[in-house]
């Protein structure tokens, strides 16, 4: 398939250039936007290398220029910013090229690939005529050719009848389609130089994994140099060659991907490595998860001459404030840009500290959940009464059964469609439910908030995903956390104003923040105060929806290490939502994975994560990225998307997208629950029985070596 | 919470919206032109009388009937020999008052219909917003001259037909402002509270919602002047010998090819004032486009 697409194509002088120069250089490139508040210093000092044929991951939290770089190495910033440095693209300066020049080259030798997928495609276009317009741009090719082109370029993508995709809107396409048809479009002149703007950011842990996989492969296939951004390390270390750590506009470090992640010498790495929770394969859940303190060096301020990591770094000496440091070079391709790289150790970020001992087993359930269901919408007809049906009802949840301990941590997983949020919002009471029962602490919990007695209401709190809309902007904190005071408790004025104060000490804010409004507060700073008010009415238990999938990985542990901290000291029960296996496993003493609305399997965290397991937590697991680069990555991937539309399933709730599918059986009988002779409580929806399940997993496992 | 806390503290959140307005309008070059403009009309209302050289029902018919500016009458005099510009002055004050009372009005009522009709949704929503249709769908002018032949022409009548009809564009406006914030996390997180819905509606998005409001505000206030001068121009406004510029104009098109300033003084009056409003409106959305300066 790839000799096909480089075969079509014409090869210019440039294209044959001394393999041994670098495809693509940026030396010391800054970019300054000015605004009519003041100069942004979105880029201050990068340089690093890309050759043909490598892929060099470019990792760092948000607002760190990762793509702004991007954008920068396009030549297609927005407005007039000051660049500083330059961009060679095989030897030549990408400033000295005009504007038709530059157009020439964008799409044509250089291509990119967005964050989402939906929006980078034309809603009104057909995909086919979509790609071929990039084509008929840039490649001289009659209009049979033209086509053919695009129908090779649909299949090199891995999507199975082109003739149909082309004919389709982007919206008839799930997201992970669509993302190909991106990456088809960027490859449709056979760049040479590939960006690739944190190209699975948007997408479901499945479906990033079968891209990532592409993206893998096109390394083989095409003779290109491809930048991966990217904020996730285990992305990064699945598919880069070489990675370049960028921190506030600097590149900070630079090493080959096995280097960076065995041998990290810039303090900021290690820190970025101790933040994410360890790959669920190893038995890595026994420490507590660092965080880096503060926030990343404002944009805003000019360069101070100085490390600007040295007020978040726990090594920093005079010599850190007083002088700037300059990238030294270790040997290698190894590079970074610190003072002390022979001191910088993985434990650098304190001793890892043991986590406590699990709690103790609760034996009265705080929350039980039975048979839940819900369904949004109804069946409408085309013409309001009349003609056919149309828009039917959409599965949400369909009999969810669960039970939260007494200071007992049940974390829900799946993809999104899968009716975690939905689980969340029934729990709480802002999605009535259709069926089924909740009862807190043996009693019956009405369907609705406004049913829910005040007591009720104070038992049961939640925490949100985004907590810049969870918190009111146009409100102080003080509201935010004194409101569910006055609401739940039968304090005084005076007594409400000294508890927000001890609650924003416990999550490690101090009594200022009262009068901050939330807009002037970093995400993980509002996240806290998020936390602050849910623990206002002393709750049984708190429902937390995805609490840090909008945080960057630097503070994701702050809020993780406060909610079991209180946990410790409250016995308060926690539901935790989330897609990231990872951060599921790190918090929960029992797992719910679910699929559809449908539980697929429950019980104790490491049994639901070891085998034998559900053939969907099984996908599960071996989609998730590992950030470690000598990770085999297994071969287990799921295609498609999780079915929406509300039909009775007659069979298996996952036979449509499972690998592990029998036969006739999974379509036409529901799945029987299945529990494990050694953990009751572990329950299994599958036809496949246990031992037969596990003997197929173990042997499919590739230990790393 | 009760409905009169509710309402005494949107009217504080109302207040410090203004102060905030004010600032943000003197960003931007519409800004500080419609701004002025307001203030010089807004000045003219309260003390237009009180500063007009003559007093605007004065004639001087032996030799001053219809002449032309000059630095008697910097704006001429009309058929009695009256000054224009101690004319034009003191009618802002009626002109003003009722445009400003009847939008004032509509405004209100347009916001407790729409953000209570959005917040609520459903099939509550869908009925209110069928009727508010209905309501936008006849022309504003010929509502208002339907009930004030049959009621007759007073100052409370104009402004309370102009509130009613404003009603349904400004519901329209804030409804769709209130489904935005409405989807918002920390609704969810007062509802939560058991906070009730007139504390969410006017303590929780009521705030988020101002910017937009302020410029509805603004353009429906521009739109009431329009109807006011309308009205007086077809007799129904304030009634002679006031002043008047609707009256104003229309008494005067008889002489208008022998003595424009008659007409173009107060036609020059009502633009100035819609032109100010219409400015500060665009400088405010301007600015509110702005990147923050304390962000």
């Amino acid at each position: 398939m790839a000799t096909t697409i480089t075969a079509t194509l014409e090869t210019t002088a440039t294209r044959t250039a001394d393999a041994d120069q670098p495809l693509l250089k940026v030396d010391g490139l800054s970019v300054t936007f000015f605004t009519p508040t003041g100069a942004v210093h979105a880029v201050r000092d990068a340089s690093f290398e890309i050759k043909r044929g490598e892929v060099v991951g470019l990792v760092g939290e948000s607002g760190c220029g990762k793509s702004t770089m991007a954008y920068a190495i396009m030549g297609y910033l927005p407005g007039e910013p000051e660049v500083g440095g330059a961009v060679y693209l095989d030897g030549q300066n990408m400033a000295e090229l005009g504007p038709a020049e530059l157009r020439a080259l964008r799409g044509n030798r250089i291509a990119m690939v967005y964050q989402h997928p939906a929006l980078a495609l034309n809603p009104t276009m057909k995909i086919g005529p979509q790609i071929e317009e990039v084509i008929k741009v840039h490649l001289d090719l009659n209009a049979v050719q033209v086509t053919e082109r695009a129908m090779e370029l649909i299949e090199s993508v891995g999507l199975p009848d082109p003739e149909r995709i082309a004919q389709s809107y982007a919206h008839q396409l799930s997201g992970g389609q669509q993302q190909r048809i991106v990456i088809a479009m960027a490859l449709a002149c056979d760049p040479d130089l590939l960006l690739m703007d944190e190209p699975t950011t948007g997408l479901d842990v499945t479906t990033e994994a079968t891209i990532l996989d592409l993206v893998a492969d096109l390394k083989g296939r095409v003779n290109a140099g491809i930048l991966y951004v990217s904020h996730n390390l285990g992305v990064v270390a699945r598919v880069a060659d070489r990675v370049v750590v960028m921190y506030a506009g600097q590149t900070v470090e630079e090493a080959p991907v096995r280097d960076l992640f065995k041998d990290p010498r810039h303090p900021y790495t290690v820190g970025l490595l101790s933040c994410v929770p360890k790959p669920v394969a190893d038995e890595g859940a026994v420490t507590r998860l660092q965080s880096i303190r503060g926030s990343v060096f404002p944009s805003t301020q000019a360069d101070p001459g100085m490390c600007l990591f040295a007020d978040r770094c726990p090594m920093a000496t005079d010599r850190c404030t007083g002088e700037a440091p300059a990238p030294v070079s270790l040997g290698g391709a190894h590079e970074t840009r610190c003072f002390y790289p022979g001191e910088v150790s993985p434990d650098l970020w304190d001793e890892c500290i043991e986590r406590e001992a699990p709690r103790e087993n609760g034996k009265e359930p705080t929350l039980t959940v039975k048979g839940l269901h819900r369904v949004y919408g109804q069946w409408q007809r085309k013409y309001l009464f009349f003609g056919p049906k149309v828009k039917p009802p959409v599965r949400a949840v369909e009999s969810v059964d669960f039970n939260v301990g007494a200071g007992h941590t049940v974390g829900i997983v799946g993809e999104s469609g899968s009716g975690k949020s939905t689980v969340a919002r029934s729990i709480v009471g802002l999605v009535p439910r259709d069926s089924g029962d909740l009862e807190l602490r043996g009693e019956d919990l009405p369907a609705e908030t406004d049913e829910r007695n005040a007591g009720q209401k104070a038992s049961i709190r939640m925490v949100f995903q985004n907590p810049t809309s969870s918190l009111n902007p146009k409100l102080p904190v003080r509201h935010n956390i004194l409101r569910p005071l006055q609401k739940f408790t039968d304090m005084s004025a005076k007594e409400r104003e000294e508890r927000a104060c001890e609650l924003l000490e416990s999550v490690g804010l101090d009594a200022s923040y009262m009068d901050r409004q939330p807009l002037q507060l970093s995400g993980g700073q509002q996240q806290r105060v998020a936390l602050a008010a849910a623990f206002a009415g002393d709750p049984d238990l708190i429902v937390a929806d995805e609490p840090v999938s909008a945080l960057d990985v630097s503070v994701q542990a702050q809020v993780l290490n406060l909610l079991e901290d209180h946990q410790r000291e409250n016995g308060t029960s926690y539901v935790f939502i989330s897609h990231d296996l990872g951060v599921v496993r790190y918090v929960s003493d029992e797992i719910v994975v679910l699929y559809a609305g449908h539980v697929a399997e429950s019980g104790p965290a490491e049994d639901v994560l070891s085998t034998p397991s559900h053939p969907y937590t099984e996908a599960l697991l071996s989609a998730a990225p590992i950030p470690d680069p000598d990770a085999i990555p297994t071969p287990i991937r799921l295609s498609g998307s999780v079915p929406k539309q509300h039909e009775q399933f007659k069979g298996c709730f996952f036979a449509s997208r499972c690998p592990r599918k029998l036969g006739d059986v999974c379509d036409n009988t529901p799945p029987p629950m299945q529990s494990s002779p050694g953990s009751p409580t572990h329950e299994i929806h599958c036809h496949i029985p246990l031992e037969k399940l596990a003997r197929l997993q173990d042997n499919s496992v590739i230990t790393p070596a | 919470m009760n409905p009169l806390g509710a309402a005494v503290s949107a009217a504080a959140v109302l207040l410090r919206g203004l102060a905030s307005l004010v600032r943000l309008a003197l960003r931007t070059p519409a800004g500080r032109i419609g701004l002025p403009l307001v203030v010089l009309h807004m000045v003219l209302a309260l003390f237009g009388e009180t500063l007009a050289p003559y007093p605007p029902t004065e004639f001087h018919i032996e030799d001053h009937q219809l002449e032309g500016p000059s630095l008697q009458f910097p704006f001429g005099t009309d058929q009695f020999g009256r000054d224009v510009l101690s004319r034009v002055m003191s009618g802002a004050t009626s002109l003003i008052t009722v445009a400003g009372a009847g939008a004032l009005l509509g405004i209100v009522l347009g916001t407790v219909v729409g953000m209570s009709s959005g917040y609520k949704g459903g099939r509550t929503d869908e009925v209110v917003m069928r009727i508010m249709d209905a309501l936008m769908s006849f022309p504003s002018l010929l509502i208002a001259l339907l009930v004030l032949t049959s009621l007759g022409p007073n100052p409370i009548n104009i402004a309370g037909t102009i509130g009613v009809v404003f009603i349904a564009p400004v519901a329209r406006v804030m409804r769709s402002s209130t489904l935005a914030v409405k989807s918002l996390e920390f609704v969810d997180a007062a509802r939560l509270r058991g906070e009730p819905n007139v504390y969410i509606i006017f303590r929780e998005i009521l705030p988020n919602t101002l910017p937009v409001l302020a410029v509805e505000a603004s353009v429906r206030f521009s739109y009431s002047i329009l109807l006011v001068a309308s009205l007086g121009f077809l007799g129904l406004g304030v009634q002679p010998p006031s002043s008047d510029w609707g009256l104003m104009i229309s008494e005067s098109r008889i002489f208008i090819t022998g003595a424009p300033w008659v007409a173009l003084a107060p036609a020059g009056a009502v633009a100035s004032l819609v032109i100010g409003v219409n400015l500060l409106a665009d400088g405010i959305k301007q600015a509110r486009e702005l990147p923050k300066r304390e962000a």
